[in-house]
């Protein structure tokens, strides 16, 4: 320190215009540039064996709505596969929020300390690797050990048989003449996925929750509301806008899921993750068509992630 | 009665949360080599196998290490001047390098794995480890910006204003101020993207190249080729991980004001 020249608060210090123009160059290679590159590749043609080339084609785009054989002959196969994508997504994100919904209420009743102790518990939950997540589910619903097991033991199946819903249960694909049967199968692939966002569902509605005016609550349960009047009258409603836009955050986050599908779901219903893998690294070899099915994905993606975007800006202007 | 209803509620989700974790533990304990719960003939011979005599386990975890730590820090290293640019000057142009930033995180991963995938190989750079840290810090880039800047908001302007009239260069106020009051954001930012780089699969599954395995790829390549229950020890590394990072988060941070409670309220 030489002289202490009086300087306003914000006042432009020299060079700190370069670090941003540095930075601005290592996030465009690094943050920018990988999606700049699907795009361009996406419009390439493929040639013989495995390697392609640059080029202005549509073809790739054109095969993934109508078929490669168009227009002697349409194929959806892959809008089936985006249409699978959609399903698997939006079944579990909703799931996965119906469930975070009243496990959040009761959390941010408790005190401070209770909420950091679960909050640790659920940020763990929520950093686990989607492959060890997906290896749990399958030692917990394979056919040799896990919940099929626990069905047969406690004669839960008999129990079905019984009934006569284990019929229901096979003509949905999930059971063996002999006992009910997991995997592969949409409910497996679904259980497991709002297993992997309902931590984020939780961490998603708590700053909401957590800030609801006590004093409104408060004034329901003196006027004699019970609590769950309070909830469905009071905090719903408050809650809407949050439930809604985790509901979509969660959702664009699960239309990449990767390894639930490759193994818990059947090859018929697979993703669009799957046939982007094969496309770029797997057995298919098409680069331009795998990188013009992660395009797609990739608008999906943005398009509703934009809507949820508008959402949180319409709670905050209500705010 | 509803008092009740909810403790039940709440016992029962964690129940849901702890089930293929609990499972998977235990299957570490198998002694066969397969995956079996509960276990048979419990035995501890998977964990030496992780930890010290199956070199592919090991060279996993060296690798997984390495690109966790190298990349949450050069992660932190760019979001600090994004976050403080943000917070200093709002201008366009900070808002679209913040945006930039947070847009791979906010992505469907895969995509951005693709992308990434076509970068290196033009560059020549694919399945190399380099290739791999810088791609996690551009993938989790957006968890220090989004900690720094939750960490930035909470100084007190009035503060900086002060330190202003009482002659303190922007230099001064922001090593007597600013940082002291960031430090255990910008920690908790670097241990996120830490934590969720280890645990990382898809991005890696396309840089790598099949070139080299982290623990992630090794268990996923096990997925595929049959089980064997060392995988499950990798497993638990994860969790006894992520358990230690965000105690220490909270221990040091104040973790319910980073997820965004009011922190007016105790």
């Amino acid at each position: 320190m030489t002289a202490a020249r009086p300087q306003a608060s914000g006042g432009r210090r020299p060079g700190f215009g370069a670090v941003q123009a540095l930075l601005g160059l290592v996030l465009a290679a690094l943050c920018v540039a990988p999606f700049a590159i699907v795009l361009v590749v996406s419009f390439g043609q493929v040639v013989e064996g495995a390697s392609w080339r640059w080029a202005l084609s549509l073809e790739n785009y054109l095969r993934f709505f109508v078929g490669l054989e168009w227009p002697a002959s349409t194929s959806f196969l892959y809008l089936q596969k985006l249409w699978w994508t959609l399903v698997y997504a939006g079944l579990a994100a909703v799931i996965a929020v119906a469930f975070a919904f009243p496990f959040t209420w009761l959390t941010t009743r408790q005190s401070r300390r209770i909420q950091t102790v679960w909050l640790v518990f659920l940020l763990s939950s929520l950093s686990l690797s989607e492959v060890f997540v997906v290896m749990g589910w399958d030692v917990l619903l394979s056919n040799r050990s896990g919940l099929p097991m626990v069905f047969r033991e406690t004669g839960l199946t008999d129990w079905l048989q019984s009934v006569g819903w284990f019929d229901t249960l096979r003509d949905w694909g999930m059971a063996t003449p002999r006992n009910v049967r997991f995997k592969t199968s949409v409910f497996a692939t679904v259980l497991t996925m709002s297993y992997l966002v309902f931590p984020y569902a939780v961490i998603l509605l708590y700053p909401a929750l957590s800030r609801l005016d006590p004093a409104m609550l408060e004034a329901a349960r003196t006027m004699g509301a019970r609590p769950f009047t309070v909830i469905r009258t009071v905090v719903l409603p408050a809650a809407r806008l949050p439930l809604t836009g985790a509901a979509l955050l969660l959702f664009v986050y699960l239309l990449g899921a990767y390894v639930v599908v490759s193994v818990f779901a059947d090859p018929a219903r697979q993703t669009l993750t799957i046939t982007i893998y094969e496309s770029v690294r797997g057995a298919t070899l098409n680069a331009p068509f795998g990188a013009a099915q992660a395009v797609i994905l990739l608008l999906t993606a943005g398009g509703f992630l934009l809507a949820s975007l508008r959402l949180s800006r319409l709670a905050e202007a209500k705010a | 009665m509803s008092r009740l209803a909810g403790r039940l509620y709440l016992a029962w989700c964690a129940l849901f949360v702890l089930a293929p974790i609990v499972v998977v533990c235990a299957a570490a304990l198998n002694g066969g080599r397969t995956m079996l719960f509960p276990p048979e003939d419990p035995t501890l011979e998977r964990f030496v196998e992780f930890f010290v005599s199956d070199p592919v386990w090991t060279r996993a975890l060296q690798r997984s290490i390495l690109i966790a730590v190298a990349s949450a820090a050069i992660a932190t290293l760019i979001a600090w001047p994004t976050a403080y640019g943000l917070w200093r000057r709002d201008t366009k142009l900070s808002k679209l390098l913040a945006a930039s930033m947070a847009m791979p995180f906010a992505l469907p991963p895969i995509v951005f794995g693709v992308g990434l995938g076509f970068l290196w190989a033009f560059s020549g750079l694919i399945g190399t480890i380099p290739a791999g840290i810088l791609s996690h810090a551009a993938l989790h880039g957006a968890l220090p910006l989004a900690t720094i800047s939750i960490g930035l908001q909470s100084i007190d302007r009035a503060h900086l204003d002060a330190a202003a009239t009482m002659g303190a260069t922007e230099r001064t106020a922001f090593r007597t101020i600013v940082l002291p009051q960031t430090i255990p954001y910008t920690l908790s930012g670097f241990f996120f993207a830490l934590v969720l780089s280890f645990n990382e699969f898809i991005v890696m599954f396309f840089v790598s190249a099949s070139a080299y395995a982290t623990v992630t790829l090794q268990i996923f390549n096990s997925l595929r080729n049959g089980f064997t229950p060392t995988m499950a020890v990798g497993a638990i590394v994860f969790i006894l991980t992520s358990v230690a990072v965000f105690s220490l988060v909270a221990r040091f941070g104040d973790l319910p004001r980073l997820m965004g409670a009011d922190p007016s309220r105790r």
